[in-house]
């Protein structure tokens, strides 16, 4: 405050009403009207547009309201079965985003031929014309040369129009590298889910029918995949449900739950371990999913064999071979000391599970599994699920109702395929993934995923090949992707790097040429899939808004313009595919313009939702405009236990507790590499040998850097108002920030426990230094009850160097706000999935004040 | 009679921000400056009891909208700048108020500079706009980040024709949607909405239903009926200020 006015008035109290007769505002202020009176009161008139948020995972179909052409109010849409007509934090937020003077608007290259983290790329203004014929070139002259495999796409958050850009660009253009983000939100956890239960994908919850909700590794209404439906369920499940949160630091989920299990980092496959044991040696186990012992009598005693033939199961496979492996010996006191969880706490869980089964929601996030040894932890909590009969079943866990839209066509995409693409595209990928020390055993397959954090090593290594152009799209992969240092190294290496941007981010500063992007949900076409209570939902996003800028539409605009550039040098495939796999599905018109194709992408995908030929099992959509009109489309309710009776996509078609499929999966990869599969336990950092390596079990966690020099370990957790990393420029962000519990607004909290702090000597509100094996940098402390002592945690999303004037301290100079968690992370991966690997607590740190 | 007010289920509350953000985007208020918030809606936190019996919870504040206002008593300007409405809402006309900030002085929910927030229990329900200054000055800002690449604040406005560019436009007699400097703005339950029949916006946006508002002297009310299912407890009661702001229920199950 400036001017203490209320001293002055203590002084001049009489001369108010004087000043306000002679009016001291503006002339055109109200000051006739009448108090009290209704005439024009009220909102100028606007309208309410349809279109899809990607702030997070949730994929919200929303609403903009619309006034003068300015996007101005955001919620729900009023057709979803999932958000019912309300949005998180996020999707207000997001008008920041939108309005926001450091989007970057017009295409720009960079003049300093020096790149690295403290070169200044010293960035001009360029023609569309120049920044394409530019691009276009440097594409040509790798097919002249014949090493189209050195042209690389990276692509960070997405639309379903990826097809265009990820699969359509590259494959025809000759490069088997269209490297996706997949790994860094949680196949690891996915890994979980397929090696038990045979699916490799975010699970729903059917939170409304729920009596117990075990969550664990993440706050449901804060982020995870389906926050504005947690968020209105949680009060009413918590009248009804006991809900339990399993997390070292204090989420809102566990302030708000019966019970909070505050485990040590890494442990989490000991204490669902633990929790089994109870369950199993309590008779507490779901016998319509599980079945039973042949006689009915319960052999299950601590530390005790059981004989195979002895239990018949229902839907399960392997009950007995899991427990004889992994389970009889963790007990809740063993569990206990490995965990920090209290047995009896262990034994109060497993019976609320029990006496709640088969209505249990087992609810995994990724902090229960995207460790360096997260596999079989992953596996272990959604086994829970099993053992409770909380599998695709009514209050337990589902999967999702299918979403009839039309796929790539990949006839015409082979057809436009030269020579030289065909050979190319079979290329070993940069991202090294399905070698022996990384199986990225997606879905069964060896190298069957993606493994986004090798990239840098193979970019680094020039292993298998070098990268010569890279073209990134709404990533900004050495920001969001832990070890910071590894790719710094990696962009600086790349000769020319494209990035299809909103701002000028981290990615866009090793960048030579950066084309301004329209912002996801307000400006461009595209759909989204995505589901919740019961309902797979199609989405779809469109400018509400014109943009104030020349901008394009990375997934669809982008290609096309390519192809155009491409063509006029002589090579027309690309363009050619476009114009023949995009024409209007309804007239068969090619497309002309790039506008053009991105409208008729939306038409084709989402046709079968619209067109009234064939049942969707869901809404009903009379034609193409409702289908704009409305934004979206919901499906029926998912059927429970769609998958019962032998029909999950596991090896044995049933839950697995012993996985086949992993077996087979491991086995089919050791193979291919001449080994055995315990050298592949061993390439991959893993302990378990032998029969181990199939069933759930525990790992003891990974651990970068000693006791000694950084004792503390760190626990990194996404904000509630972390747009992933892309709302960190946004003012209401360091405005609000303390609604994440323990958080204070306006600065990088890092928050310890008062034993910790004591004994460091660091007060609240200090200013620290917090180092690990990866890097360094600056926090503010905040001594909290909230966190487990022996840990520290901060949220990720602060600590940008780039991005904006409000989220970098200093943009000229390249000077960051807080520490970036991927910096403090050390780079490491989940290696079976091929995950980067962020929690479980291998960021051992030390915390000093500055 | 009618007597407007709001009821908080805490249960149902998450705390997760929607409220008060949604309110920066129907009423337009300004970022944090010479530590006035200009947030109508925010959240106060309050952590109990030690590890791992830690316990948690926030509470959401904004204008209680008190029956015995200090605020009202405290105006100096006749008629009054901040005045009760016949239906209860603690209402501010822009032009009668001459930013003496008596009001904020008087309030025992405001603070005349708010240097913490909700982490330490800091709040102000009364906001100053001050004398001579944009409420926006971010968006009169000239400065551009990558000159000739980015764009500025106040480019933004020139090209939108708002200032901010998503400013909600709308109409009432005693407030504008965008307020003019030295005067102070509050939370006036968006009583253009009401005029309407439509809910205060954070009510409307809350995804928990967590906010209820409604006529507390209409006993078939929503607000009227929870009340008398519920105990419910107001902020410093002791005050005697007769808030019409209202928490039921307790915010964790622990």
């Amino acid at each position: 405050m400036k001017i203490k006015r209320r001293d002055f008035l203590k002084l001049t109290a009489a001369a108010g009403a004087t000043a306000a007769l002679t009016g001291c505002g503006t002339a055109d202020m109200n000051a006739l009207k009448a108090a009290g009176s209704t005439k024009n009161i009220g909102e100028a008139p606007g309208q309410w547009l349809p279109t899809t948020c990607q702030g997070c995972t949730t994929w919200c179909p929303v609403e903009v309201f619309v006034q003068d052409g300015r996007a101005v109010k955001v919620r729900g849409n009023r057709y979803s079965k999932q958000n019912d007509g309300n949005v998180c934090p996020r999707g207000h937020l997001s008008l920041q985003q939108l309005y926001d003077p450091d989007r970057i608007k017009l295409p720009m290259k960079r003049t300093n031929p020096k790149k690295g983290r403290n070169e200044d790329p010293m960035f001009v203004p360029i023609s569309w014309d120049e920044a394409l014929n530019t691009i276009a070139d440097k594409m040509m002259e790798l097919r002249t040369n014949s090493e189209p495999e050195k042209f690389c796409l990276m692509r960070g958050r997405y639309t379903y129009h990826r097809d265009v850009i990820y699969d359509v660009l590259p494959k025809v253009f000759g490069s088997p590298n269209n490297i996706s983000h997949s790994s860094t939100c949680a196949e690891a956890e996915k890994f979980g889910s397929y090696y038990t239960e045979g699916y490799w994908d975010y699970r729903d919850y059917d939170i409304d029918n729920a009596r117990y909700i075990l969550i664990w590794g993440c706050d449901p209404v804060a982020s995870n995949r389906m926050v504005p439906a947690a968020i209105k369920r949680l009060g009413n499940a918590l009248d009804r449900a006991t809900v339990a949160a399993v997390d070292p630091r204090l989420t809102t989920s566990a302030a708000k739950a019966q019970e909070w299990l505050p485990l040590q980092p890494g442990t989490d496959g000991a204490l669902a371990l633990g929790i089994a044991h109870v369950i199993l040696t309590d008779g507490g186990w779901d016998r319509d999913f599980v079945g039973d012992f042949k006689d009915g009598f319960n052999r299950f005693k601590p530390g005790a064999m059981v004989d195979e033939a002895d239990f018949v199961e229902k839907e399960t496979y392997g009950l007995v071979k899991w427990w004889n492996l992994a389970v009889k010996d963790m007990t809740a006191a063993k569990a206990a000391e490995i965990s920090g969880v209290p047995a009896e706490q262990i034994i109060r869980v497993a019976r609320g599970l029990a006496a709640a089964a088969p209505n249990v929601c087992v609810w995994m996030g990724p902090g229960a599994a995207m460790h360096a040894r997260g596999g079989y932890s992953g596996m272990a909590v959604h086994a829970l699920g099993g053992l409770v009969g909380g599998i695709d079943n009514v209050g337990g866990s589902l999967q999702t109702a299918k979403i009839p839209v039309n796929k790539l066509d990949g006839d015409i995409l082979k057809k436009h395929q030269d020579e030289l693409a065909k050979k190319h595209t079979k290329k070993e990928k940069i991202d090294q993934r399905g070698r022996l020390e990384l199986p990225t055993i997606n879905k069964g397959k060896s190298g069957g995923g993606v493994s986004t954090n090798n990239a840098p090593n193979g970019i680094i290594n020039k292993d298998p090949y070098e990268i010569k152009m890279l073209v990134g799209y709404m990533n900004n992969f050495v920001f969001s992707s832990n070890g910071t240092d590894r790719w710094e190294k990696a962009l600086s290496m790349v000769p020319f790097t494209v990035h299809l941007t909103t701002h000028a981010s981290e990615f866009s500063m090793f960048s030579d040429i950066l084309l301004p992007c329209a912002i996801s949900k307000y400006e461009r076409h595209g759909f989204l899939k995505t589901k919740a209570n019961r309902y797979a939902t199609c989405t779809i996003q469109q400018p509400v808004v014109q943009p104030i800028w020349q901008v394009i539409e990375d997934e669809t605009e982008f290609p096309f313009l390519i192809a155009e550039k491409l063509k006029e040098r002589g090579f027309s495939n690309l363009h050619d595919c476009l114009v023949e796999m995009y024409a209007d599905p309804e007239t068969g018109a090619a497309p002309k313009t790039a506008q053009e194709l991105s409208l008729n992408a939306l038409k084709y995908y989402t046709k079968p939702l619209w067109d009234g030929k064939k049942d969707t099992h869901g809404d009903t959509i009379n034609g193409w405009n409702e289908m704009l009109s409305r934004g979206m489309w919901n499906s029926e309710p998912y059927a429970y236990k769609s998958h019962w009776g032998g029909k999950f996509s596991t090896e044995t078609k049933k839950f697995e507790f012993y996985s086949e499929t992993l077996k087979k999966a491991l086995t089919a990869h050791a193979e291919r590499h001449k080994v055995d599969v315990d050298t592949v336990m061993e390439k991959v950092n893993y302990t378990a040998r032998g029969e181990m390596a199939f069933v759930p079990h525990h790992e003891p966690p990974l651990r970068h850097g000693s006791e000694a020099e950084y004792p503390l370990l760190f626990i990194d957790y996404k904000s509630r108002l972390n747009r992933e990393g892309r709302s960190q420029n946004a003012p209401w962000y360091y405005e609000f920030k303390h609604v994440d519990p323990g958080d204070v607004g306006g600065q990088d909290t890092l928050r310890l426990h008062p034993t910790d702090a004591t004994q460091l000597g660091i007060k609240d509100g200090d200013r620290v230094r917090i180092t690990s094996m990866g890097g360094s940098g600056e926090a503010v402390a905040r001594v909290w009850e909230g966190v487990r002592p022996g840990t520290v945690s901060k949220s990720y999303g602060q600590g940008h160097w780039a991005y904006g004037r409000t989220a970098a301290s200093d943009f000229a100079k390249g000077t960051a706000r807080g520490i970036n968690n991927n910096t403090i992370i050390p780079w490491e991966l989940e290696r079976l999935s091929g995950s980067n690997a962020r929690n479980g607590g291998h960021a051992a740190v030390r915390v000093e004040k500055i | 009679m009618t007597q407007y007010a709001m009821v908080i289920d805490l249960r149902k509350c998450v705390g997760c921000g929607a409220c008060a953000l949604a309110c920066k985007t129907e009423n337009n208020t300004a970022a944090r400056k010479y530590g006035q918030t200009h947030n109508w809606a925010d959240f106060i936190h309050e952590t109990t009891g030690s590890f791992p019996n830690t316990g948690f919870r926030t509470l959401p504040v904004l204008c209680n909208h008190c029956s015995n206002a200090p605020c009202v008593e405290a105006c100096p300007v006749e008629p009054k700048a901040m005045y009760k409405t016949a239906d209860g809402i603690t209402m501010h006309n822009d032009e009668r108020c001459i930013g003496c900030r008596a009001c904020q002085d008087a309030c025992p929910y405001s603070m005349d500079e708010v240097t913490k927030d909700g982490a330490y229990g800091e709040y102000s329900v009364i906001s100053y706009n001050e004398e001579g200054e944009s409420t926006q000055p971010f968006f009169t800002d000239k400065t551009e980040l990558i000159k000739g690449c980015t764009t500025s604040g106040a480019e933004l406005v020139a090209l939108t024709g708002a200032i901010p560019p998503h400013q909600t436009r709308y109409q009432h007699p005693d407030y504008e949607s965008v307020r003019r400097d030295n005067i102070v703005e509050k939370c006036i339950f968006c009583d253009h909405r009401i005029k309407n029949d439509e809910l205060p916006y954070c009510v409307s946006a809350c995804p928990s239903s967590a906010r209820i508002f409604g006529d507390l002297d209409d006993a078939g009310s929503d607000v009227a009926k929870l009340l008398k299912q519920h105990q419910s407890f107001v902020l410093k009661e002791e005050e005697g200020t007769k808030p019409n702001v209202y928490y039921i229920r307790d915010y964790s199950a622990r």
